[in-house]
């Protein structure tokens, strides 16, 4: 996740609009709104600054980046429009098959 | 509907032959763009423009289209005419259900102001053989998203943002 996703998450899940992040952390409204907008890169220390500001806690560490996802991506990036609504249908149709038995299962 | 028969290109090839104008949203959307959610519907966001809204009812009616209800599999029948789609409010949603499938009408998506603000960044995809149609930029899918705050969407942003920034080539 960008930096500005993360102060942007971190600042909606708490409620807080852009001026009130800004007033907690101590910074300008435009800080905030430069960094979501993506066109300023904060440093690590303000980016802490202001997830603590918004009640959170910022955790940095070292992982294995999670292949489920990205290899998904891998292929689906590798497809066509066309062939990625055509695998869309048959898993929705196999959710709602899902969805249904799981019904049928209940009212049994 | 059978399961089975959902049938995304079918439905939209029903909007698009009518000549309706409208741009794909949604989760649908974000799947054309290379999601890998699943999604069981169609959400489509239609020009309000007067004669756009003849077509749309015209195209709804070939499909079958009826009011999606709880507890009534084939949904409640309605006035499915031009006239009933004017008279709905600006950000009315209209939860449908076709021969095809579950179509979501949403004229003005959370966090947008509808058609003609997501058609600036719309892109044209073939979605289908011969079947080119509107699909909303993935940034405006997110934005929509955000806004409407839905638990199921709150799931999918981080996996959408992962995404947009891959494709955008920040990730």
């Amino acid at each position: 996740m960008a930096v500005r996703h993360l102060v942007r998450e971190a600042r909606r899940r708490a409620g807080l609009s852009q001026a009130e992040l800004a007033e907690r952390a101590g910074v300008p409204q435009s800080t905030i709104g430069r960094i979501e907008s993506g066109a300023r890169m904060p440093s690590a220390a303000l980016v802490d600054r202001l997830i603590r500001a918004a009640g959170f806690e910022l955790r940095v560490g070292l992982g294995e980046p999670d292949p489920g996802t990205e290899s998904l991506f891998e292929r689906t990036l590798r497809r066509t429009p066309r062939q990625r609504l055509a695998d869309a249908t048959r898993a929705a149709r196999f959710a709602l098959g899902g969805r249904r038995a799981l019904r049928r299962a209940r009212d049994a | 509907m059978p399961d089975g028969d959902f049938d995304p290109a079918r439905m939209l090839a029903g909007l698009e032959g009518a000549g309706a104008r409208f741009i794909l949203i949604g989760g649908m959307a974000a799947i054309l763009h290379g999601d890998v959610g699943v999604t069981v519907d169609v959400d489509v966001v239609p020009d309000r423009e007067l004669g756009n809204l003849d077509r749309l009812a015209r195209a709804l009616h070939a499909l079958g289209a009826r009011i999606r209800a709880v507890g009534v599999p084939e949904g409640l029948a309605f006035d499915c005419s031009a006239a009933f789609l004017r008279n709905l409010a600006p950000d009315a949603i209209l939860n449908l259900t076709t021969q095809a499938g579950d179509l979501d009408l949403t004229f003005r998506p959370s966090g947008t102001q509808g058609y003609a603000d997501l058609r600036r960044d719309a892109i044209e995809v073939e979605a289908a053989e011969g079947l080119r149609i509107l699909v909303a930029s993935l940034a405006d899918v997110i934005r929509s998203k955000e806004a409407a705050g839905r638990e199921k969407d709150r799931l999918a942003l981080p996996r959408l943002r992962r995404l947009l920034d891959r494709v955008s080539g920040d990730g």
